[in-house]
């Protein structure tokens, strides 16, 4: 390690020494890297991406604002008797289009042919022979926090994605299930499928097209001079050691911009610093550069810091957010990846990975997606899919959920680009 | 900027040995059937055939389709008895051809 760092310093006082940096940002590592602190490191307004849904859920949570509607005190009282139409029900039951179908999460007997349901709430095959009455059922669809404070059921009627009518038509649905469920296969068995398991050798750039910002990408944009006439080889030489475990440190408190710093950002305001490069977050070049720079890293212990006082504190204020509810599904972090809640279990044929490791192969290649997506790009998606408006990819609340999801895989290797579907 | 296409192809080998060929091209393969933000359907353009030639000689060729997904890959087997030069070709649907070249030495 000395032999490295005495190395570092070597080339950094070379490089001085031709003029072409200025001398403080190496040759003392007391001295603060070069970081533009002026200005978003990503699209203000912020659009989101045009293939993705268009729904805005100003309403309800999102990672920075709180909106949601507060839940029932009590459960309501009906009038009387539920008079819905179970095959109502069971077409509303299987729809896909308000929050993914009961059967994303329940196994329902034969209902939507038992085909691929999911496990993360309870089997509700026989609850037809429950004997529950109609408010109960109610009340456990329109919001079941009136029973269970921790639900990860969504509040379907408080939230306004079934009105009371429909609700009516899935209790009547619900009493109509009294028999287990068959399955075609061991797949469809939700409590039988085997995890996936990716075990394409993710480095090898036939296989894994992120790759190539390694292969072709990332050297090219590391030799081009900027408008300042720098170029990033202007001060970084000896780059594979220089870099060796730089990205496993990565995110850190950045007092300079009083947030978390994730590597993203780090190049687009460390460009703007330095060599003049307009590389903002989601750019070609940005993620081009956030993949080499982790690839430099690869096998390296990840050591994330949330013990010093500042970046302790974010990482609080991250375990907090990764327990908040968002969006009009009303999901947290912890409800899908959390042990014990949906972690290790599956969504419909999606299956839910728990948060140690979730980071260390970031940025992925999508093969459902054919494109490689950094770890931002995945926190805004995981918004937009329970129905809650993203935040900037250079949000400030990005950043400690960042650093506390980080450090969840603090001790692993980063191996990156990975594979992913 | 069209990437360069990938290719995997041993540079030498023994007369008469079967080698493994992989090839990688990235390119979008726009099925034809997509509708853009304006619900106007996006025009087709995918790569439309692929041929493998060693010496001038074709030894693979393979005809793709619109179901075809983004990034085509190819992996074949050849059997090789003399040196020379694989010439790949990726023919596009606007007319293009994408070429390149890998010798191999035989013996």
């Amino acid at each position: 390690m000395r032999a490295a760092a005495l190395a570092a310093t070597l080339v950094a006082v070379i490089a001085a020494g031709l003029g072409v940096c200025p001398s403080r940002i190496w040759a003392q590592s007391a001295a603060p890297v070069p970081l533009a602190t002026d200005g978003d490191a990503s699209a203000r307004p912020w659009h989101r991406y045009h293939e993705w849904p268009q729904r805005d859920s100003v309403k309800f949570n999102t990672l920075a604002t709180l909106a949601s509607p507060p839940p029932p005190t009590a459960p309501r009282k009906l009038a009387g008797p539920i008079a819905g139409d179970p095959a109502l029900g069971a077409k509303l039951a299987a729809d896909r289009t308000r929050g993914g179908s009961c059967l994303a999460c329940h196994v329902m007997g034969p209902a939507g042919g038992a085909d691929l349901p999911g496990n993360v709430g309870p089997d509700l095959s026989e609850i037809g022979n429950a004997r529950l009455d109609d408010e109960t059922l109610f009340n456990f669809i329109h919001d079941a926090r009136v029973y269970n404070p921790d639900t990860l059921m969504p509040p379907w009627g408080t939230h306004a994605i079934f009105n009371d009518e429909e609700i009516g038509h899935l209790v009547a649905f619900l009493k109509t299930l009294k028999a287990p469920a068959q399955f075609k296969s061991e797949l469809d068995d939700p409590a039988k499928r085997p995890p996936p398991v990716e075990k394409r050798d993710n480095l090898d750039s036939m296989l894994n097209p992120a790759m190539w910002a390694v292969d072709d990408k990332a050297p090219a944009l590391w030799t081009e001079a900027g408008p300042n006439g720098a170029a990033c080889a202007s001060c970084h030489r000896d780059v594979p050691q220089a870099f060796k475990t730089w990205a496993a440190t990565m995110p850190r408190w950045e007092p300079r911009l009083g947030k978390v710093l994730g590597i993203e950002e780090f190049v687009t305001r460390h460009a703007r610093a330095t060599t003049g490069h307009a590389w903002p977050i989601e750019s070609a070049e940005n993620g081009a550069l956030a993949v080499y720079l982790r690839f430099l890293a690869n096998g390296s212990t990840i050591v994330v810091d949330n013990e010093s006082a500042p970046a302790k504190a974010a990482y609080e204020r991250g375990e907090a957010l990764a327990q908040r509810k968002v969006g009009q599904l009303n999901f947290a972090c912890v409800d899908c990846h959390g042990a014990g809640r949906g972690a290790g279990k599956w969504i419909r044929g999606q299956w839910l990975g728990q948060i140690r490791g979730a980071l260390d192969h970031y940025p992925t290649w999508r093969t459902s997606l054919q494109a490689t997506w950094d770890v931002r790009k995945r926190f805004q998606w995981c918004q937009v899919a329970v129905w809650a408006n993203e935040l900037p990819p250079d949000a400030k609340e990005y950043g400690d959920l960042e650093l506390y999801l980080a450090a969840q895989s603090n001790g692993l290797k980063l191996n990156v680009p990975g594979i992913r579907h | 900027m069209a990437e360069k296409p990938r290719i995997k192809v041993a540079k030498e080998a023994k007369k008469g040995e079967v080698i493994e060929i992989k090839t990688l091209l990235a390119h979008p393969m726009e099925s034809g059937l997509r509708k853009d933000d304006a619900g106007a359907l996006v025009p087709r353009k995918i790569i439309n055939r692929f041929t493998c030639e060693f010496n001038g000689t074709l030894a693979f060729s393979c005809e793709l389709e619109p179901a075809i997904a983004a990034n085509p890959y190819f992996q074949f087997t050849v059997r090789v008895e003399e040196s020379g030069t694989f010439r790949f070709t990726w023919i596009d649907d606007d007319g293009t051809a994408i070429t390149a070249d890998e010798s191999i030495t035989v013996s």
